[in-house]
């Protein structure tokens, strides 16, 4: 099987948008919350969000037309055009049908759906625009970034919730290793709209303006939006056009907890751990970082530490949540892992989890990074994703050899 | 080249709960039905839906109380699947599930941004329908429900989604992330999708389908004396920009073929999800054309489980060895194609 590595980054997000302006974000501790725009938030007692306010996809698009598209398929496309950019990538110069696409997300274009909810509350279901409906099919988000560049191979979006991202990837990483792709442009996106910011709040998962992964009294998730691509290819391909990868992509591995709909379960996140590494040909003790699933809320933090202590036991390694500059990006959210793993791999730091206060008994073995970025040889990095349904998927990646 | 076996399935459909039903309404179509007692709000006219469908007869008490039907209907059609395959569970941690769809459950997603809306209080929402808003939560409950530890994922793609979900399942069988996968795809009727589809090709009659099919290693079914229906020997997907669907289905069946080692000519049966549009029309002219949506109706990503179905229908009475492609595209550019080999003599 061959190599895989990461050539390109694409982030949109609250707290920057391209690699640079993201990488600074990371090490500056960045917080990406803010008051609510994109929808009436009156009425809510909780009114923050991690929007993406400056986004302007008219301006990152090249083939794209924006009104023919939802708010995450444009995440998707703008995203992969960065990376694209980022990885100095000459696509006249690789084969349409050598590339591939993978997408992740959780809700898809819910933004089109509450347009159309809006429509239907207001008219009827037969007032639904079919501009609307054509635009509300969630594969949309695959389509939107291969028809921004020009891609004939394989499509696919990956709806697994809030690990999608470590899926769309994790798929690349065997599309690429198999030999069936040269490229793969692959990561998630996800819009921030109201009926998740109501459906967290209503769980008690939502905190008011502060996301304190970690934190002895952290309240929940801010939810959160953006574009988070990379650009994957064979060893051999970035070796031959000489590009400089940001790191390897080592393997992944995906398990289902089957226990229950929302709710974490530690033994399985633990089994997912340890899967991951073996296809990744890691031990525990060569792990440098973990990017935490980290969202902020009681059950997840709590249950992701102590599977991490079941797995790592004494000699768990550093961990820190960029959720908390992020808030919860949903699909994005283990595509930001990536990104933030590849930065923390190739520039030596790792990324702070902020907004940390209090420390909590129950993670007294583990260093969660807080507040402070930190100067550190990273050689392999763990992102976690977890997801409503138990859809667990984790990557591993590591310093080029 | 690894192939893999199809070694069993489970339908819910317009004709009913079964791969009988199925098969039976693919013999002798009966037409939609009136379907205005199952909601209000409901554009006029019949559709192939299922009335009599009712989860908590089917499934059980337990845990059903808040299913949405997409959600339902798929955990009927897996559980009629691991019953005719007869695969066994012991190693449920190898054991996973790819499952096909447009948005999940549009009417759940819908009616929960809509409470927002018009509660008397914006977050005055049921917590308990959260789950249900989410696209992978017939997957995720698919999982729950037959203790799947194993790839538990879900895939976005409308009428691609079964073979999205297909190319995606051996992918991960050729990789060895799991023994045995169980794949489907499902789309509800509700008046959501019942408008949508009046709304976007008013000539379609709406329909609801949730088909699953056990897919393994080929070696691994035969080994362990499990019935083969067919074999899926080649799967291949692309994407056409500028939407030039036609050539690049085409490339598509053409790449499926020569991976699957069968000639053109080789192919008896191609069944295409389309009507009126006949844009898949031009692949494959010599091989008789099964067209699922004269006796289904417009199902959106069941239209996939639909074909292929209709295919192992077919394939099982043509002789074991026969050859059948399943194509599909989407209109915004998606094409797909999959060369599916029958391997059961009698049907059953």
């Amino acid at each position: 099987m061959g190599r895989v590595v990461i050539t390109g980054l694409g982030p949109v997000s609250s707290i920057g948008t391209g690699a640079r302006e993201f990488a600074a974000g990371l090490v500056d501790g960045r917080s990406g919350a803010s008051p609510i725009q994109s929808f009436d938030s009156r009425g809510f007692p909780h009114v923050h969000a991690c929007e993406v306010h400056d986004f302007a996809p008219a301006e990152l698009l090249h083939r794209l037309r924006t009104n023919e598209w939802g708010r995450s398929g444009l995440f998707a496309a703008a995203a992969a055009r960065l990376a694209v950019t980022d990885a100095g990538l000459d696509l006249g110069a690789v084969a349409p049908d050598r590339m591939s696409v993978a997408m992740g997300t959780t809700s898809g274009e819910s933004q089109v759906v509450e347009a159309l909810t809006a429509q239907i509350v207001a008219g009827g279901l037969e007032s639904m625009s079919p501009a609307l409906l054509e635009q509300h099919p969630a594969e949309q988000l695959g389509y939107a970034v291969s028809e921004e560049l020009g891609v004939t191979g394989p499509v696919i979006t990956l709806a697994t919730a809030c690990s999608a991202s470590n899926y769309a990837i994790g798929h690349a990483y065997d599309l690429l290793a198999a030999g069936e792709a040269d490229v793969v442009l692959a990561g998630g996106a996800d819009s921030v709209c109201r009926w998740a910011h109501a459906g967290f709040y209503r769980l008690g998962a939502l905190t008011e303006s502060r996301c304190a992964p970690f934190d002895r009294d952290r309240a929940g998730i801010l939810t959160g939006e953006g574009g988070a691509v990379v650009v994957l290819e064979t060893w051999e391909h970035a070796e031959a056009r000489g590009a400089q990868p940001y790191a390897e992509l080592l393997g992944y591995g995906l398990n289902c907890d089957a226990h229950h709909p929302v709710a974490p379960n530690a033994t399985s996140i633990a089994a997912c751990m340890r899967l991951a590494h073996r296809n990744a040909g890691v031990e525990p003790d060569q792990i440098d970082y973990i990017c935490a699933h980290g969202t902020g809320t009681a059950a997840n933090d709590a249950t992701e530490a102590q599977a991490i202590v079941d797995v790592f036991g004494a000699g768990a390694p550093p961990v820190s949540s960029i959720k908390s500059m992020l808030g919860h990006t949903m699909g994005a959210a283990s595509g930001f892992g990536v990104i933030a793993s590849a930065l923390a791999v190739r520039e030596g730091f790792l990324p702070p989890t902020i907004n940390w206060r209090t420390p909590d008994p129950a993670f007294a073995g583990i260093d969660t990074i807080p507040n402070q970025a930190r100067r550190a040889t990273v050689r392999v990095v763990q992102n976690n994703g977890f997801a409503f349904g138990g859809n667990n998927a984790i990557t591993v990646l590591g310093a080029v050899a | 080249m690894t192939s893999f076996a199809i070694s069993g399935w489970g339908m819910v459909s317009a004709a009913g709960v079964g791969r009988k039903r199925f098969a039976d309404a693919f013999d002798a179509p009966d037409g939609p039905v009136d379907v205005s007692g199952m909601y209000d709000d409901l554009p006029p006219g019949p559709a192939y839906a299922l009335p009599s469908f009712n989860a908590r007869e089917l499934l059980g008490r337990k845990g059903t109380s808040f299913l949405d039907r997409a959600t339902a209907m798929a955990l009927v059609a897996c559980e009629e699947a691991l019953a005719d395959s007869g695969l066994p569970l012991d190693r449920a941690d190898r054991v996973g599930v790819t499952l096909g769809t447009t948005v999940g459950s549009l009417r759940s997603t819908s009616d929960y941004s809509r409470e927002t809306l018009v509660a008397e209080k914006p977050y005055l929402v049921n917590p308990v329908l959260f789950p249900n808003t989410v696209m992978n939560c017939a997957a995720g409950q698919a999982g729950i429900r037959f203790g799947l530890r194993g790839v538990n994922a879900t895939i976005a793609g409308g009428r691609l989604a079964l073979l999205n979900a297909l190319s995606y399942a051996t992918g991960l069988l050729r990789r060895d992330h799991a023994d045995a996968l169980l794949v489907g795809s499902v789309e509800e009727f509700t008046p959501h999708t019942a408008w949508l589809t009046r709304l976007s090709t008013p000539d379609s009659v709406p329909g609801e389908a949730a088909g699953v099919f056990v897919v393994e290693p080929l070696d691994t079914a035969v080994a362990a004396g499990r019935r083969v229906d067919a074999e899926v020997l080649a799967v291949a997907t692309g994407f056409a920009p500028g939407g030039e669907i036609t050539a690049a289905l085409a490339t598509c069946v053409a790449t499926a073929l020569d991976r699957a080692g069968v000639a053109a000519s080789e192919v008896r049966f191609v069944a295409t999800g389309e009507a009126s549009d006949r844009l898949e029309s031009a692949t494959l002219p010599d091989a008789e054309r099964i067209l699922v949506q004269e006796s289904f109706g417009e199902c959106h990503a069941g239209t996939g489980a639909l074909q292929l179905a209709a295919l192992l229908v077919t394939l099982g009475r043509a002789g074991s060895g026969t050859v059948g492609v399943l194509t599909g595209h989407t209109r915004r550019g998606g094409v797909g194609a999959a060369v599916i080999k029958g391997a059961t003599a009698c049907p059953r």
